[in-house]
């Protein structure tokens, strides 16, 4: 089996600022072992600061890591990185459109990006008209950049990744900043060039639905390590188990009593979390089928009087995913 | 076009091949463009440019012809001595700033992470940067002289000649301080604040070089003189005064020195900024300061 991706004892510190203001060593990637399939649609999940920039930024070679080396196409980070660098489209949602040249036309950033990939100058010009019709830039091409939304640059970065068709993309949240509609089209476009084309892809999101839709398997990052490596079904078995209910409620003169008949239902598994300030009463619960759930908890809420202010279905957790997968707490 | 249509352009995978000349190009022209897009900047440098030289003119009446007849070159007149003296160092500062401040910008912008995870080689980024900080620079270089040859009527001796002479040594010394500026560049990628360090850099070469005043009165000093004499700066303006001043060519023993001094300066200092530079760039990609937004 072919590997595009592979990590071996991955591990980049930083010195910075640990607990209590005091200066130390945070180890942002820890001992990360990972290998992703050629032509695998990989999901990178995790909370902010778990990691999974840095993970990239190391693929990508702009980081260096502190111990251990990877092979991107079968290049190593260390010793071939030019080789490396030729092999995939990098794409970092996080800047906000700051990685472009604010003061040079869309067309002009991706001309510069087309040149510095090598691409030759006839296929550029046909790549770049095809990619702003596509991410509807076509009538703002020769608009400066500082002059666009955040929206447009983030389609301008999504354009530059892909212009020089590489077999590996590393998606770094690429629907950050994109309306709805351009987000599914967004994700429309990347499952064919992984179908259609075969290209590998990493992406990373926040996004438990959008990885869901596109990945094939998912890593889950906390504290710089991969706590969690498994495929999409298993994961989709996880989040219908573990998919939460909040309910707001108002007036609650009794807490005690309310959480007492709540958790007497047969459908709620566990309370998960109570808060109660000012006579408002907060709680998260695991239930069996959120969807049967709500109706219920309502109607025996209201039975006994009790005012809701409102009831919804949550997504889990990173953290919640972690102790149903592993047990561990 | 729908995305069927747009993977259906991909289908074809072309070669890509790596061309270094296509990666210097690619950086001049967009750096030259940014630097186009800054109308008022070019039109507000153009105009303190020239209020300068008209201060240098006022000041040259103060200064009598005589002070300057034994300092090597004939019967000069003070303001076009320091008008070479201030058109060649200005033209060095912007160079050698040009490189820092573009990396500075770059790394403050996330657009310096981008150019790293691409294909081009540092080294080639580092000349377009160049080339096109010696254009721009060349560009109030060449006013300083025409304001100073047509306005004020400064004594330049002008033929064809001596201009081809004068553009070699402006090359030649443009040479010998890159890797200058390459090291100072990679020293700023790390500690991210180029102004003090490049004004300091400025203005220690614009004093021990003599830009306004003849260096001989440094004599007095042998550090300083010592000093002076370590700089390659100071060996391209004695060669562009020289040049310009008395009429000059490269054939003269005195210039042809300069340049066998300025060659030497080149092919030591070369080295050692991109090794610097390499240091630095290997050194940010450890601590992950590629990007400071």
């Amino acid at each position: 089996m072919k590997y595009a991706v592979e990590a071996f004892n991955l591990t980049k510190a930083f010195k910075g600022e640990i607990d209590n203001g005091e200066r130390g060593v945070v180890k942002a990637v820890d001992q990360v072992n990972l290998k992703v399939r050629e032509g695998e649609l990989f999901g990178l999940l995790g909370p902010n600061g778990a990691g999974k920039t840095t993970l990239i930024k190391i693929l990508c070679t702009i980081i260096l890591p502190s111990e251990g080396t990877a092979k991107v196409n079968g290049y190593d980070v260390l010793e071939e990185s030019e080789k490396v660098r030729s092999s995939f489209g990098w794409f970092h949602g996080e800047t906000g459109g700051r990685s472009l040249y604010w003061r040079l036309s869309a067309e002009d950033n991706l001309r510069f990006y087309a040149y510095l990939q090598n691409v030759p100058r006839d296929v550029a010009e046909k790549r770049i008209d095809a990619f702003l019709e596509f991410f509807d830039l076509m009538k703002d091409r020769r608009k400066l950049v500082k002059d666009y939304s955040t929206g447009m640059k983030v389609k301008v970065m999504l354009a530059r990744a892909l212009l020089h068709n590489p077999p590996i993309l590393f998606m770094d949240e690429p629907t950050i900043g994109l309306d709805t509609l351009s987000s599914v089209e967004t994700r429309r476009l990347l499952k064919t060039l992984n179908t259609e084309l075969g290209k590998t892809i990493i992406f990373t999101s926040h996004n438990m639905f959008e990885v869901e839709q596109l990945c094939e398997r998912v890593a889950i990052m906390r504290s710089g390590k991969i706590i969690i490596d498994s495929s999409i079904t298993t994961l989709k078995d996880t989040l219908r188990d573990i998919r939460a209910i909040e309910v707001d409620i108002r007036d609650s003169k009794n807490p005690d009593e309310i959480i007492q008949r709540l958790s007497q239902m047969p459908m709620v598994i566990k309370i998960l979390e109570i808060r109660n300030r000012a006579d408002n009463l907060f709680v998260r619960l695991q239930v069996e089928d959120e969807y049967e759930a709500i109706p219920q908890i309502t109607e025996r809420l209201h039975s006994f009087g009790t005012k809701i202010q409102s009831i919804r279905q949550v997504e889990p957790t990173f953290e919640d995913i972690f102790v149903k997968l592993t047990g561990k707490e | 076009m729908d995305v069927e249509e747009l993977v259906r352009l991909l289908y074809e995978d072309i070669p890509r091949r790596s061309s270094e000349l296509t990666h210097i190009w690619a950086v001049f022209w967009a750096n030259f463009k940014i630097f186009l897009s800054y109308r008022s900047w070019v039109i507000t440098e153009t105009l303190s440019t020239v209020a300068s030289i008209a201060m240098y003119s006022f000041m040259g009446l103060q200064v009598a012809p005589d002070k300057l007849s034994g300092i090597g070159y004939g019967d000069v007149d003070w303001l076009a001595f320091a008008l070479i003296g201030v058109a060649t160092a200005n033209y060095l500062w912007m160079c050698i700033s040009r490189i820092s401040h573009s990396m500075l910008n770059e790394i403050r912008e996330g657009t310096l992470e981008y150019i790293v995870s691409t294909s081009i080689r540092m080294r080639s980024y580092i000349i377009g940067q160049s080339i096109r900080g010696f254009l721009v620079s060349g560009y109030f270089m060449a006013g300083v002289i025409l304001v100073g040859l047509f306005l004020l009527k400064v004594p330049l001796v002008v033929t064809f000649e001596t201009i081809l002479s004068f553009l070699m040594i402006i090359t030649l010394m443009v040479g010998s301080y890159v890797g200058i500026g390459v090291m100072i560049a990679g020293i700023i990628l790390v500690y991210k604040r180029g102004d003090p360090l490049t004004f300091l850099f400025a203005s220690i070469t614009e004093f021990l070089g003599g830009v306004l005043f003849p260096i001989g009165y440094l004599r007095s000093y042998p550090l300083l003189w010592s000093l002076a004499w370590l700089m390659p700066y100071t060996y391209a303006l004695d060669a562009a005064r020289y040049i310009l001043l008395v009429g000059g060519s490269l054939t003269s023993p005195s210039i042809l020195n300069d340049i066998i001094i300025l060659v030497v300066y080149t092919f030591i200092t070369i080295p050692i900024g991109f090794k610097v530079f390499k240091w630095g760039y290997n050194r940010i990609r450890a601590e992950g300061t590629t990007a400071t937004y």
